[in-house]
C-alpha cells in the first residue's frame, strides 16, 4: 500500500495506524502478558502449594523439563496427543468443509439448520460429557443399544473402557465438537468467494471437482489456513472434555500433555511440572503455527 | 457428485424452488445425527433422576421437576450470561476489528510480532490466566462485577476475532479501500464506511464464536466471583453438582432451557451471512 | 531514520506494558485489618454448594455465629474446585476466617503454613475418633476437626439376594461365589469404581488395609491379593468393565436400576435410594480376605479450619465458630440430616441406636483409618500409584503384581 511521502502526514499516519492496533495490544498485554511470563518462570521453579502462601519457590533451572520429559509417561502422552490431535483435525475439518459446500446451495430451510448446527457448543461442556458418557456406555449406553437393535453387535462395545478403543472415542466427540467451528468459519469464508467467478469459471468448463480445485480452494486459502492453525492449537489444548469422558484413562491411553499437566499441578501439586509439561505443549503448538504459515505463505507468493 | 453439480446450474434456473426439499431432507438427515446427544440431553431432562439409564428413546412419561427447579431458579443467571455474553461481543469487535484491519492492510512494524502474541496467547491454558487475572481483580475490587466478567471473557473473543477477521480481510480486494483512500477519505471514514461493511460476514462470524465462548466459560466465572450476585448460568448449573450427589434432573433442564435463548440469536444472527459482498463492490 | 525510531518507540512501550503494566496492577498492596474494632462479620468458605447440604451447613454456621456474636458471609465453591480456591485466596492474601478442606487435603495446607493450629485458641480434641485427629494433624497439631464423618461399606439389593438364596458376603470367597451366582441377563452381581481418579483409589483402600497393605509401598504381597480379588471379580464378569469409568454416583444409579445386585458405596447416597419405594437395601461391611480379620474403612468428610488471616481477633471468633460445629449438639444434629457419622466415639452409641440404617457405618468409623495418616503431604503422589496400578491390572494390562510393581517404581 502506498503511503505519501511528506512526513507531516506520514507521522499523523503512523499514528493513526498505531491508534486502530493499540486497544488490542493493551488488552494482549495486561490479560495475557503477565500469565505467560509467570507461566514461564514458574517452570523453572520448585512451586508447591507452599509457594501460594509464602511466596517463595526456589530455583530449580531445567530440573522440572527433565523429570517431565523423562518420565515414562511423556511419551506415551506425547503419541496420545499427536493421534489425538492428527484424527481431530482431519475429522472435523473434512466434514466440516464437506457440510459447508453443501449448505452453500440453496434450499429451503438452509440458514436454519445451519444455525441449529451450533447447538452443540451451547452445551455446558459438564453436560456434554455427561451426556456422551451415558451414550457410550458399555451396557445400557445409546450407541451400542442402536447397534445391537440393528444386530451389528453381540455385546456391548467398552468405547470408554478399552485401552484400544477409548481414544478413537474421545477422537470421535472431539471431532463432534470441532465441525460446528469448521462448518461456520469455512461456511463464512465460502460466501466471501464471488459468484461471478463461479460463472465465469463454468463458462470455460470449469465445473464440479475442477471449480472447486481451481476456483474455491485457492480463494479460501486465507480462512483455511486460520481454520486449520486454530484448530490444532485449540485441540492441543483440550482437557475438559478428556477429563469428562475418561479422565486421561483406562490405564493412561487417553492421557495426552494437556491432561498429564493439568493432573500434574492440581492434582500432584507439583505446579513447576506441570507449567514446564503445559509450556513444551506450548512449544509444539508454536512449532505448527510457524511452519504451516511459512508452507502456506510460500503457496500463496506462487 | 460431479454429476449432480453439473445438473445444478441448468435445473436450478428452470425448476421452481421447492424442488429443492431433497436436500432440506439430506440437511435435516445430518442434523439429525449430529444433534443425537442434544435430543439424548433432552430426554434426560425428562426422566425422573435425570440420567438416561433405563430410558427408552422417547421420554414416554415426561417428568418435569427438573424444569420447575430451573425455571424457579436460573431465571437470573440467565439474564447475566446473556447480557455478559452479548457486551463481550460488543467489546470483542469493537477492539478487533480496527485491529485486524491494521494487521492486514497497514505495513507496521512489528505487525508479524503483535500476531504472533496472539497466536501465544490462544496457546496458554486458560487456568493460567483465570489465576492471575484473581489477584488484579481482588486488588481493583472488579470481582463479582459485570463489567468485569465481560472483560475477563472477551480474552478468549479478541485474539480470536483479529484472527478470523484479518484471514476474512486478507481475501478482501485492497484496491476498495485504496479508492475511498484517493477519494480523500480518511483511515477512520475509510474504515466506517466501506471496511466494516464489506467485512460483514467475518464481523458475524466472528461474533457468534465470541458469543460462543463467552456463554460458554465457566472458568472465569467460577474464579472472578465469589458470592451469588453475579452468576452467569454456567457457574448456576453446578448448585446442582454438589462433592457427592448430583442432582441431574435439573443439570439437563437447565441446560436446555438455556440453549434456547442463546439458539434463537444465532439463528437470528446466521441470516446475515449472505454471499459474495465484496463482489458488487469491486464491480 | 527518524520513521524507524518512531515506529520501534510504540513497539518498545508495547513490550514493556506486556511486563510491567499488570505487575504494577498486582502489586497493589492488601489491606491488614485493624484488629482495635470489634469483629461482627467472620467469612466462610465451603464446598456443599448443592442442597440440601447448603441449608443444613448453613443453619449450622449461622446459629454458631450467632452464639458467638458474628454474621457469617458464605461463599460455596463446587467441590473440585474448593483447592483451586484456596490457593488463589492464599496467593492474594484473601483466605477466609473459616475454611473447610475435605480431610486428605488438610495436611497439604498446613504445610504452607496457612493455617493456625487450633490448640492456640483452646479447642478440646477430647473423644474424637482416631482417625478423625490423624486426619487433621499435621506435625503433632492438631489443625483441622470434623464434626462428621463417613465412609464406604457394601450396600446390598435385599429382594435379588433372598431370591437368588444369596447371603450377605463376610469373606472375599463369600462375596466372589455371590457376585457370580447374582450376575444374570443385564443384572451383574457387584458394582464399584475404579476410575482413574482419588476416587477409585478410595474404593480400593478397604481391601487393601484389612488385608495388611500398606500405603507407603504398595508392591507387597497383600496389597496384591488385594488388587486380584478386584481383577478376578472383573474378568469374571460379575463386575462390569464400565467399572473403570463409573463415579461412586454411577455406581448407585447402577444398583438404584437394579442393574447391580450389590455396591460399594457410602452413606450419602441414602436419601436417593430412599426416594425408590421398592427398592429395599442393607448395609454390610465390606468383606475381609480371612474370617477374623477387621474391617478397616478409609475416612471421608470434611474438616473446619481457621487459615493464618493475620488478624487475632477474627481468627478468635472464627475459633469460636469451628469449636460450636464440633459440638456434640451440633454433630448429632448434622449427621442426622445430612446422614453422616458424628466423629466423637462418645457419640456413637446413641446415634446408632437412633438411626439404625446408619448403624453399619457408626461401627466402622470407630476404626477407620485417614488417608494422609501415615503419609501426610505425601498422600497425592501415592494415591496416583494406586489408581495407575489398578487400572493397568483391571484392563488386562499387567497382571496385579506387575501393575504394582510398575506403579510403584514410578
Amino acid at each position: 500500500m502506498q503511503v505519501p511521502r511528506r512526513r507531516p502526514r506520514h507521522r499523523r499516519e503512523r499514528i493513526f495506524q498505531w491508534l486502530f492496533l493499540v486497544p488490542a495490544v493493551v488488552y494482549m498485554a495486561l490479560f495475557f502478558g503477565y500469565p505467560v511470563a509467570k507461566n514461564v518462570v514458574m517452570s523453572f521453579q520448585d512451586y508447591t502449594t507452599a509457594t501460594f502462601f509464602t511466596g517463595e519457590a526456589p530455583w530449580v533451572g531445567l530440573a522440572n523439563y527433565v523429570t517431565v520429559l523423562s518420565s515414562s509417561l511423556f511419551s506415551t502422552s506425547l503419541l496420545n496427543t499427536a493421534l489425538f490431535t492428527v484424527g481431530s483435525i482431519l475429522g472435523q475439518f473434512v466434514i466440516g468443509l464437506a457440510l459447508a459446500v453443501f449448505f452453500r446451495r440453496k434450499f429451503p430451510l438452509n440458514g436454519i439448520l445451519r444455525s441449529l448446527l451450533l447447538l452443540p457448543w451451547l452445551l455446558p461442556l459438564i453436560v456434554s460429557s455427561a451426556v456422551w458418557r451415558w451414550i457410550l456406555d458399555k451396557d445400557s449406553g445409546a450407541l451400542n443399544r442402536f447397534l445391537g437393535d440393528l444386530g451389528i453387535i453381540d455385546t456391548g462395545i467398552p468405547w470408554l473402557t478399552s485401552t484400544s478403543l477409548a481414544l478413537i472415542a474421545v477422537v470421535g466427540v472431539n471431532i463432534w465438537i470441532g465441525i460446528p467451528f469448521n462448518l461456520t468459519i469455512l461456511y463464512g469464508g465460502l460466501q466471501e468467494i464471488p459468484d461471478e467467478l463461479y460463472e465465469a469459471g463454468s463458462l470455460d468448463g470449469a465445473t464440479g471437482w475442477r471449480a472447486f480445485w481451481h476456483i474455491t480452494w485457492p480463494m479460501l486459502r486465507p480462512v483455511v489456513s486460520v481454520v486449520l492453525v486454530l484448530g490444532v492449537v485449540y485441540t492441543l489444548k483440550v482437557l475438559d472434555i478428556i477429563l469428562g469422558l475418561t479422565n486421561g484413562g483406562p490405564a493412561n491411553s487417553t492421557q495426552t500433555i494437556a491432561t498429564q499437566s493439568y493432573a500434574l499441578s492440581f492434582h500432584e501439586f507439583k505446579f513447576g511440572e506441570g507449567a514446564a509439561l503445559g509450556n513444551v505443549l506450548v512449544i509444539i503448538s508454536l512449532v505448527f503455527a510457524v511452519l504451516y504459515l511459512r508452507a502456506s505463505r510460500r503457496a500463496v507468493d506462487e | 457428485m460431479t454429476t449432480q453439480l453439473k445438473a445444478l446450474p441448468a435445473s436450478a434456473a428452470a425448476l421452481p424452488a421447492r424442488k429443492n426439499w431433497g436436500y432440506t431432507a439430506l440437511a435435516i438427515f445430518f442434523l439429525a445425527v449430529m444433534l443425537f446427544p442434544v435430543y439424548w440431553m433432552v430426554n434426560a431432562s425428562l426422566q425422573p433422576n435425570g440420567t438416561t439409564l433405563e430410558t427408552s428413546w422417547l421420554p414416554l412419561k415426561p417428568d418435569f421437576t427438573g424444569y420447575a427447579t430451573a425455571i424457579n431458579e436460573q431465571g437470573g443467571n440467565l439474564v447475566t450470561s446473556l447480557v455478559i455474553s452479548l457486551g463481550s461481543v460488543a467489546l470483542s469487535l469493537a477492539i478487533a476489528a480496527p485491529a485486524a484491519y491494521a494487521l492486514a492492510y497497514f505495513k507496521v512494524r512489528g505487525a508479524g510480532l503483535v500476531l504472533f502474541a496472539i497466536l501465544i496467547s490462544q496457546m496458554i491454558p486458560g487456568i493460567v490466566v483465570a489465576n492471575a487475572l484473581y489477584t488484579a481483580y481482588n486488588d481493583l475490587g472488579l470481582l463479582n462485577s459485570i463489567p468485569g466478567l465481560i472483560l475477563a471473557d472477551s480474552a478468549h473473543g479478541i485474539p480470536f476475532a483479529i484472527l478470523i477477521i484479518r484471514a476474512f480481510m486478507n481475501g478482501m480486494p485492497a484496491s476498495v479501500i485504496e479508492a475511498a483512500r484517493v477519494d480523500g477519505a480518511g483511515h477512520i471514514r475509510a474504515f466506517w464506511s466501506i471496511v466494516l461493511p464489506l467485512s460483514r460476514n467475518s464481523l458475524i462470524t466472528a461474533g457468534l464464536f465470541t458469543f460462543l465462548f463467552a456463554w460458554s466459560d465457566f472458568l472465569f466465572a467460577l474464579t472472578l466471583t465469589t458470592t451469588e450476585a453475579v452468576r452467569p448460568v454456567t457457574l448456576g448449573i453446578f448448585q446442582y453438582i454438589g462433592a457427592y450427589v448430583n442432582d441431574w434432573s435439573s443439570v439437563m433442564a437447565t441446560a436446555v432451557l438455556a440453549s434456547v435463548p442463546a439458539i434463537v440469536l444465532l439463528v437470528a444472527a446466521q441470516k446475515y451471512i449472505a454471499a459474495g459482498t465484496t463482489g458488487g463492490a469491486v464491480k | 531514520m527518524k520513521s524507524i525510531r518512531k515506529t520501534s518507540r510504540p513497539l518498545a512501550l508495547a513490550a514493556a506494558a506486556m511486563i510491567g503494566l499488570p505487575l504494577a496492577v498486582s502489586g497493589c498492596g492488601t489491606s491488614t485489618a485493624s484488629s482495635s474494632e470489634a469483629v461482627k462479620e467472620i467469612s466462610v468458605m465451603d464446598y456443599y454448594n448443592n442442597e440440601p447440604d447448603k441449608s443444613f451447613i448453613g443453619d449450622a454456621l449461622t446459629s454458631c455465629g450467632t452464639q458467638a456474636g458474628v454474621t457469617i458471609k458464605r461463599e460455596t465453591v463446587p467441590g473440585k474446585s474448593l483447592i483451586s480456591k484456596v490457593l488463589q485466596q492464599s496467593s492474594s492474601k484473601t483466605l477466609p476466617d473459616v475454611l473447610m478442606l475435605d480431610n486428605p487435603d488438610l495436611q497439604q495446607i498446613a504445610a504452607t503454613g496457612a493455617l493456625a493450629p487450633l490448640a492456640d485458641f483452646k479447642i478440646s480434641t477430647d473423644n474424637f475418633a482416631a482417625g478423625v485427629l490423624s486426619a487433621g494433624t499435621y506435625k503433632d497439631k492438631v489443625y483441622g476437626l470434623a464434626p462428621t464423618v463417613n465412609t464406604i461399606a457394601l450396600f446390598y439389593n435385599k429382594d435379588i439376594l433372598a431370591k437368588a438364596g444369596v447371603t450377605p458376603p463376610t469373606t472375599w470367597d463369600e462375596l466372589k461365589t455371590a457376585a457370580t451366582k447374582l450376575t444374570a441377563g443385564d443384572q451383574y452381581g457387584l458394582a464399584f469404581n475404579a476410575n482413574p481418579t482419588y476416587e477409585g483409589t478410595w474404593q480400593f483402600l478397604p481391601v487393601m488395609w484389612s488385608n495388611g497393605g500398606d500405603e507407603k509401598k504398595i508392591d507387597t504381597p497383600e496389597t496384591e491379593q488385594a488388587l486380584q480379588l478386584w481383577t478376578e471379580l472383573v474378568k469374571d464378569g460379575s463386575v462390569s468393565s464400565s467399572a473403570l469409568n463409573w463415579t461412586q454416583a454411577d455406581v448407585k444409579d447402577q444398583f438404584l436400576a437394579g442393574k447391580a445386585a450389590m455396591m460399594v458405596n457410602g452413606p450419602w447416597q441414602i436419601p436417593a435410594l430412599d426416594k425408590e419405594p421398592s427398592l429395599q437395601y442393607g448395609v454390610v461391611k465390606i468383606p475381609v480376605r480371612e474370617a477374623g480379620q477387621t474391617a478397616v474403612a478409609p475416612l471421608g468428610g470434611e474438616v473446619w479450619t481457621v487459615p493464618q488471616t493475620g488478624n487475632k481477633a477474627r481468627q478468635a471468633k472464627a475459633a469460636e465458630v469451628v469449636a460450636c460445629l464440633n459440638s456434640d449438639e451440633k454433630q448429632l444434629s448434622m449427621a442426622k440430616a445430612r446422614n453422616t457419622i458424628p466423629s466423637k466415639t462418645t457419640l456413637a452409641d446413641k446415634f446408632a441406636t437412633e438411626n439404625p440404617k446408619l448403624a453399619t457405618f457408626t461401627e466402622l468409623i470407630k476404626t477407620a483409618r485417614a488417608r494422609t495418616g501415615q503419609l501426610g503431604e505425601e498422600w497425592p503422589a501415592q494415591a496416583t500409584k494406586i489408581y495407575t496400578a489398578i487400572q493397568t491390572a483391571l484392563t488386562g494390562n499387567a497382571s496385579p503384581a506387575d501393575a504394582l510393581k510398575q506403579a510403584q517404581g514410578q
